[in-house]
């Protein structure tokens, strides 16, 4: 049982790497070798800062510090293809050192270190991440985009209005980062990962549900459904529900207290989406989320720890009034013995007293004989 | 009266207000993303610290706690006066960029809270050096931020353009100082230990 707690961590950064690299072929096949050295880039550097952050705490490199792996992932899919290296390179060493390593490493995960890393990207260099390159656009390793386009994203935003088939949905066939458009395959990951307990359940319901509830009282478009479609489909919204809101490091453990997380982030990302128009908010707002998260943890473990202190409260009751009990029945126990005790002296004392007073008219006969012997 | 001892030199480096005490950090935060700004800090933050806290000097120490915090900050807020004006006459953009935190300077922890901590348990001279070299810590890390800052988010010093291949510009955001200065916060501090821990080994070898 402890063996599998501690081989979890392992295994839950297995499967979320497995469903990324897929991502990534996706993302190789769209546009060519860039994103695979990029991906490549990413996860070296993540793997270098982790080790020498660990090694610099004192600490040792384990199996489990492999999640930094996919983080360095998570990052480069987030990326637009075709982008100069230094940049998701720097999202990475940010993302480990001073999203993660710097709160304390793998066990005082606070924020995403992959949101928070994209967010490091986003503010430094915001007009190169928010062009990408159209879909098919094969980039060679040392090649840059040559024709950008805004994503599908900004043009939801701004205009409203979108026209995309399902099929190019479904495969990602539009303008977004490497990995946040393959629509199906997130949407296969993301079962996946709910099956096999990697992720949030509680986290990724209530984004959803947050979405869904937006989307249908106050929706972007005409057509509710639309909405629906094109909200989860844009903004990395679907991949940021999947690998961020929903990172079991960072939201609270029950799903009960997890879904508020989700949904809140939800609600906030779609109000804002209304009211500003600005890109991949889903992100944003997990990073400023974080309070809520942890909040929720807190509130969590307070109920948890309140609970224990009823129980033991409630068993100490139990053993005082079965030890009054029990103290009762000894008292009474005693009474019953001691009249017992009390009628056998008695008795033992009326024989006795009969026998002392036998023996004594006895003796005195003796006593009489033996002086009239003497005289 | 019991005089505490001090090393006058202690604010500069062991004692340093930003990194050591972590105090005045908002305007470093805020308003040191270039040195330009960092300079017109230095020159407002130096003048108001010292005179207020050389004035403040005078101000009876029997009077309660209370009364004593209020008077300083009435001084330096005279001093503020003519310090701002001045500034805004020395360095007109930075005044406005600087914005709400230039009135704050006026009571920054030096003058409210070390004064009486510190400042005040001292004899006359030792406390204006001691202050000098607290202010001269102060001016030393907004110096070093704004430089960094300035560096690598607009790949300029001193408004002279640099041949940077990267910018980064998040780090002239506040988030940035402030990771910035988390940073140098953590290096100074484990620097300190390790002197300090080597200072102990010295006197335990004598």
């Amino acid at each position: 049982m402890l063996i599998n707690k501690a081989k979890k961590e392992r295994f839950v950064w297995l499967d979320i790497t497995i469903t990324l690299a897929a991502l990534q072929l996706m993302a190789y096949f769209y546009y060519g070798l860039h994103t695979v050295v990029t991906a490549f880039a990413c996860v070296a550097f993540s793997f270098v800062c982790e080790y020498i952050s660990v090694r610099l705490s004192n600490k040792k490199f384990t199996a489990d510090n492999l999640t930094c792996v996919s983080d360095g992932l998570i990052i480069s899919l987030m990326m637009p293809a075709g982008i100069d290296y230094k940049i998701p390179v720097m999202a990475c060493i940010f993302a480990n050192v001073v999203g993660k390593n710097i709160f304390g490493g793998r066990k005082n995960i606070i924020f995403s270190p992959a949101a928070v890393g994209y967010l490091f990207a986003l503010t430094s260099w915001k007009d190169k991440l928010n062009m990408y390159p159209l879909p098919f656009a094969r980039i060679g390793i040392r090649e840059q985009a040559k024709e950008l386009a805004v994503s599908a994203s900004y043009t939801f935003n701004t205009t409203g209005k979108l026209s995309l088939s399902d099929y190019d949905i479904l495969l990602g066939n539009f303008c977004g980062g490497v990995g946040t458009v393959s629509i199906l395959l997130l949407l296969i990951s993301a079962v996946i990962l709910l099956f096999r307990r990697d992720i949030s359940l509680g986290a990724f319901v209530g984004a959803v549900a947050g979405n869904v509830f937006m989307s249908v009282v106050c929706p972007v478009t005409s057509d509710i459904s639309d909405t629906l479609k094109y909200v989860f489909t844009t903004n990395m919204t679907l991949f940021a529900t999947i690998f961020i809101i929903s990172d079991i490091r960072t939201t609270p453990h029950k799903s009960y207290y997890s879904f508020y997380y989700g949904l809140f982030t939800a609600l906030i990302s779609y109000a804002l989406l209304l009211t500003t128009g600005i890109e991949n908010l889903s992100v944003i707002i997990a990073v400023l989320l974080t309070p809520l998260a942890l909040a929720l943890k807190k509130l969590e473990d307070k109920i948890k720890y309140l609970k224990s202190t009823e129980t033991i409260v409630e068993t100490v009751k139990q053993n005082n009034e079965l030890s009054e009990e029990i103290a009762a029945d000894i008292s009474v126990e005693n009474d019953d013995i001691s009249e017992i005790a009390s009628d056998a002296i008695k008795e033992i004392n009326e024989i006795s007293g009969n026998n002392v007073s036998a023996v004594s008219f006895e003796a005195a006969q003796i006593g009489e004989g033996d002086i009239s012997e003497n005289a | 009266m019991k005089m505490h001892n001090f090393s006058p030199v202690d604010g500069l480096l062991r004692d340093n207000t930003v990194l050591s005490a972590g105090m005045v950090i908002s305007p470093i935060i805020i308003c040191g993303n270039n040195l330009q700004n960092a300079v017109a800090l230095i020159y407002a933050f130096s003048i108001i610290t010292l005179f207020s806290v050389a004035l403040a000097s005078f101000v009876p120490q029997k009077l309660p706690y209370a009364a004593k915090i209020i008077a300083y900050a009435i001084i330096s807020s005279a001093i503020f006066i003519p310090v701002k004006i001045l500034t805004e006459q020395i360095y007109p953009q930075c005044s406005e960029s600087i914005g709400i935190y230039f009135p704050l300077l006026a009571v920054n922890s030096l003058i409210v809270y070390q004064t009486e901590v510190r400042f005040f348990k001292m004899r006359k001279l030792k406390m204006i050096s001691s202050l000098v070299f607290y202010i001269l810590g102060f001016d030393f890390v907004i110096l070093l931020v704004g430089f960094i800052r300035e560096l690598l988010a607009y790949g300029t010093i001193y408004n002279h353009v640099v041949n940077m291949d990267s910018i980064i510009s998040g780090i002239g955001a506040p988030f940035g100082g402030f990771i910035l200065l988390g940073l140098l916060c953590g290096i100074f501090r484990k620097l300190r230990t390790i002197a300090s821990s080597g200072n102990d080994s010295d006197s335990e070898v004598k």
